[in-house]
């Protein structure tokens, strides 16, 4: 008997000792309240879905850790949508009709985005979007999908952002001329489009030629051709758009080569690992949305950057992160203003969203070609220097003054 | 005498065309043989295990690989250059090549080849899971300066430290054929590949040299690994394509021929930079590759037929 009682009170007490230890973890939002579900898709075995996820789930930490939304948690719950348009939309089914979550964040690739439309379209829940550039994707939701909040900019978003750019670079730095463009692009289907794209919008204003080459991705990797055919065409700026695995081979063999254009420019989705520390990345410039940089002219960037830091002990290596992080206070800050997750109200509040976020601007959503709500609608032109991404363009963001020309290589 | 007049008239027109390219483009037979290097030093040891042990390793490139991302945390953690960290990074593949051997291939080596495929497709999916695991799929990219080394012939400027693979892929050539004709193991081997059973009662312990052929090729493509660092960036995706190309440069070249593949690579690697020279046909490589295997493959069978 005694044996008995004794076993209970050692179970009442270890209950008691996990349920102070939960409220602990829990923070300061009310236990009993339901927490507010986010659903979100991201490719987790990508750095960019991995940071984008890692980045979120800060930024709900945070907010807990501040009392929560309407005196409830917010509660992140991430599927990996392991880059499949198939998976993408597996994902969204169970995020709504299994998870019930209240709303939907992430996304990065376009062609996930185009698998997950008609399911999003399904549920008509309110979607947050991280990723997908393709105006495909704007084509397939429709004027219609109110409920779809576009975070990242359309690719023709970004194009225009470069043209503005370096018009705007050339008027304030008298010494950078820009005349002829060469594009070395990756022979799949992002750098086809990349090609189409910048000919349609740099092919009046400038004289622009370029070349395809198999990306180190796929099995390639010898940018000999297609540096030979730059080379002869003498180009003041030299653009090159495939992957991360194609940056630092790349400029090896433009040295081998001896070939030195007054701009040498990358637009990869990501950058090697310690690319910065490689000394033939110094004056490299590309295309971005955020860079640690940032960090110098925006309160915003510095607090998501200490906050990652400190949380996981790894610098945040693309702007997927900044933008995730983003998303989950954009919806939060819009859960507070509505009073509620109601879809209707919800939509109305993110509509009338002013939000400084860690991109180094705010964020506020208007209508793009096709859909209502078009948040970042620019890119950034940076420049490595000293083994750091500057801001050499928008200036209201520069960190730097352009390095002009691209130095011959010694 | 035909035979030998027909020869030596195609011998004449191949070293006609080949002076005509160097004269007209010289890049094409620089950078054509650079790449036919990279080809045929990864696609070697893949033969050597074709040729001997018969079964085709899917998980070829992934062992290059991994071999990769060991050469890397080396080299950043002791500071040091990979062609020295090549010995110590060839031996611990052979080592692994060795117990992936005994723990796995050797069980099905008397198994129907699909299964044979689709145990060594599961290991390379294994190790590419694996290396996503510990190291993400973010790039990785080590610079050394002598990557960069440069030749100036006139106008023309060209990187010259590719034809290092040129000299491996010749020197594995000159290796291997030591060792299968002048080495007992080698004597064994060659034994082995021609008829196991027959190897096997002359006393030759087939399943031991079996290990042995499959530790020496994963050493040799450990070996090619550590270098592969220095000329590419590398990521847990980064050896499957050469899985495929190896298996045709072998595929064309015959099972069994290892200096074929050599000269498989060289022809696949100057087709591909003669079609990268023009502007309209540069984004036709990969369609070469297919046609010249076809048309090596099919030329074979017809010749076997009329023989």
């Amino acid at each position: 008997m005694k044996k008995a009682l004794l076993v209970i009170m050692i179970i009442a007490l270890a209950v008691s000792a996990f349920a102070m230890g939960a409220k602990e973890a829990t923070g300061t939002a009310p236990a009993g309240a339901a927490p507010i579900k986010i659903g979100a898709t991201w490719p987790l075995a990508d750095i960019t879905g991995k940071q984008g996820s890692m980045a979120a789930q800060q930024a709900v930490d945070e907010i807990n850790a501040a009392g929560g939304v309407l005196g409830r948690k917010l509660e992140l719950i991430v599927v990996d949508d392991e880059l499949k348009a198939d998976k993408g939309a597996a994902a969204i089914e169970k995020l709504v009709t299994v998870d019930n979550v209240d709303l939907l964040i992430g996304g990065m690739a376009s062609g996930v985005a185009l698998g997950q439309i008609p399911v999003m379209k399904k549920y008509a829940k309110v979607v947050i979007s991280t990723g997908a550039a393709s105006y495909k994707v704007e084509e397939g939701l429709g004027a219609e999908a109110d409920w779809y909040f576009h975070l990242h900019p359309w690719d023709y978003n970004q194009g225009q952002s470069y043209a503005d750019g370096w018009e705007a670079i050339q008027k304030k730095f008298g010494n950078v001329k820009i005349q002829k463009i060469f594009l070395a692009y990756e022979e799949g289907a992002f750098g086809k489009a990349s090609f189409d794209a910048s000919k349609t919008l740099f092919g009046g204003r400038y004289t622009f030629d370029g070349a395809p080459f198999k990306s180190a991705a796929f099995g390639g990797g010898d940018y000999a051709s297609v540096l030979e055919a730059a080379k002869k065409y003498g180009p003041d700026l030299f653009l090159w758009a495939g992957y991360d695995a194609d940056a630092l081979p790349m400029l090896e063999q433009a040295k081998a080569m001896k070939f030195n254009p007054g701009i040498y420019l990358g637009a990869p989705p990501g950058w090697p690992a310690d690319f910065g520390k490689s000394p033939l990345a110094e004056n490299v410039m590309l295309y971005g949305m955020w860079a640690p940089s940032i960090n110098g002219v925006s309160p915003a960037s510095k607090k998501f950057y200490d906050g990652f830091m400190a949380k996981y002990n790894t610098e945040p290596a693309t702007y997927f992160a900044p933008l995730s992080y983003s998303a989950v206070y954009i919806a939060a800050d819009a859960i507070k203003r509505a009073g509620s997750t109601d879809t209707a109200a919800l939509i109305k509040a993110l509509a009338a969203t002013n939000y400084a976020s860690p991109l180094g601007q705010t964020i506020t959503f208007t209508p793009s070609n096709i859909i209502k709500h078009q948040g970042v609608k620019n890119q950034k032109i940076l420049q490595w220097q000293k083994g750091r991404q500057e801001v050499i363009w928008p200036f209201e963001s520069a960190t730097a003054a352009p390095v002009y020309p691209f130095p011959a290589w010694k | 005498m035909a035979n030998k007049r027909n020869a030596a008239i195609f011998a004449a027109l191949i070293v006609a065309a080949v002076a005509g390219i160097l004269v007209w483009r010289p890049t094409v037979i620089i950078y054509g043989l650079q790449a036919a290097g990279l080809y045929a030093s990864i696609a070697i040891p893949m033969g050597l295990i074709l040729g001997i042990v018969h079964i085709v390793n899917l998980a070829h490139g992934e062992f290059m690989m991994v071999a990769a991302y060991l050469t890397y945390m080396v080299c950043t953690a002791l500071g040091i250059d990979p062609f020295v960290a090549m010995i110590p990074v060839a031996l611990v593949t052979a080592l692994v090549g060795f117990i992936v051997y005994k723990l796995t291939i050797r069980q099905a080596l008397k198994a129907p080849e699909l299964n044979q495929l689709i145990l060594t497709f599961g290991l390379a999916i294994s190790l590419t899971q694996l290396a996503n695991l510990l190291f993400t799929s973010q790039t990785r990219k080590m610079s050394f300066g002598y990557v960069s080394a440069s030749l100036s012939i006139g106008e023309l400027s060209f990187g010259v430290y590719n034809f290092v693979f040129v000299a491996i892929a010749v020197l594995m050539v000159i290796g291997l054929r030591l060792f299968l004709t002048r080495t007992t193991a080698g004597k064994a081997a060659l034994a082995v590949g021609q008829n196991p059973k027959g190897a096997a009662i002359v006393g030759i312990d087939v399943d031991k040299t079996y290990g042995l052929v499959f530790a020496l090729a994963t050493g040799m493509v450990g070996m090619m690994g550590a270098i592969f660092i220095t000329r590419s960036s590398i990521f847990p995706a980064v050896g499957s394509p050469f899985t495929m190309k190896s298996f045709c440069l072998i595929a064309m070249a015959g099972i069994g021929n290892i200096p074929g593949i050599l000269g498989a690579s060289v022809l696949l690697g100057i087709s591909e930079n003669f079609l990268k020279a023009f502007r309209e046909t540069r984004g036709w490589a990969d369609i070469v590759f297919f046609v010249l295997i076809i048309t090596v493959i099919l030329g074979r069978s017809i010749k076997g037929k009329k023989a």
